[in-house]
């Protein structure tokens, strides 16, 4: 072989690994579980739904919005070569994001930067906590 | 010098070993790491004698007032050494980030080049 990648046999450093996932940050506790990882987080106005895509063209993912949940999904094709390790994932994937409470369709926004999908998803009106005045009387 | 500096700085930061595809094709090899998150700015690639060392920093804007409801992913640091044999023409190695993949190029040397041998007719 022309290139001898020390990864495949370097003890040590797959040792790191296996002491890596053991100390992995707890809050991060599926990492790994499902493709792509996703992170979901709420303000008072939105549900903020972030997601690793790297290395996808926006027109290669589909990005569908239902009455209850938001789908991605979109399929990362291989390289065209000699394999002599493959760890990015290839083929098709899906993800579906239930949405508990109803948003504004027609405001949803969605971005992508360096690999990274956000989409916003400003809630419904009517879901929004609203402050109410009291009269006194 | 700086770099003794760095290494001794603890770094807080996750480190993740990001997933690696290697190939070969004809022109040399490829090597394409998912890196999803890096920019140009904080991509940083090493080529110490044989070691080529890569790391990427991911760090995300803290999204303001905003409450965490489900994670799988946060900040982390990439990190990946390979080891690059005589076989590889380091003068000719490129790199290209595009959408959170880096894509190395590791030309192969003129003289491990495929070449085709003429047969003299006797």
């Amino acid at each position: 072989m022309v290139i001898d990648f020390s990864t495949y046999y370097d003890l040590p450093s797959s040792m790191d690994s296996f002491f890596e996932e053991l100390w992995r940050p707890s809050a991060i506790s599926q990492r790994r579980m499902a493709y792509p990882p996703v992170n979901i987080s709420e303000d008072e106005e939105n549900i903020i739904v972030a997601s690793e895509i790297p290395g996808m063209d926006t027109e290669d993912i589909d990005l569908t919005l239902n009455e209850k949940s938001l789908t991605i999904k979109g399929s990362k094709k291989n390289e065209v070569g000699n394999y002599y390790r493959q760890e990015r994932p290839t083929g098709n994937f899906q993800r579906i994001i239930n949405l508990n409470i109803p948003v504004q369709v027609d405001a949803v926004r969605a971005s992508m930067k360096d690999g990274v999908l956000r989409v916003v998803l400003p809630k419904a009106k009517e879901c929004r906590p609203v402050t109410i005045a009291i009269d006194e009387q | 010098m700086a770099n003794d500096i760095e290494k001794r700085t603890p770094s807080t930061l996750a480190r993740f070993r990001p997933n690696t595809d290697i190939l070969e094709r004809e022109d040399g090899f490829h090597i394409f790491m998912d890196m999803p998150g890096v920019g140009k700015d904080g991509l940083s690639i090493d080529l110490r004698e044989n070691e080529l060392e890569v790391r990427g920093r991911a760090v995300y804007p803290r999204e303001e007032n905003a409450k965490a409801l489900h994670v799988e992913f946060g900040d982390g640091e990439y990190v990946r050494t390979f080891t690059i044999s005589d076989g590889v023409d380091r003068e000719g190695i490129r790199a290209s980030l595009k959408k959170g993949l880096l894509e190395l190029f590791l030309p192969k040397a003129a003289r491990f080049k495929p070449r085709r041998i003429e047969i003299q007719a006797g």
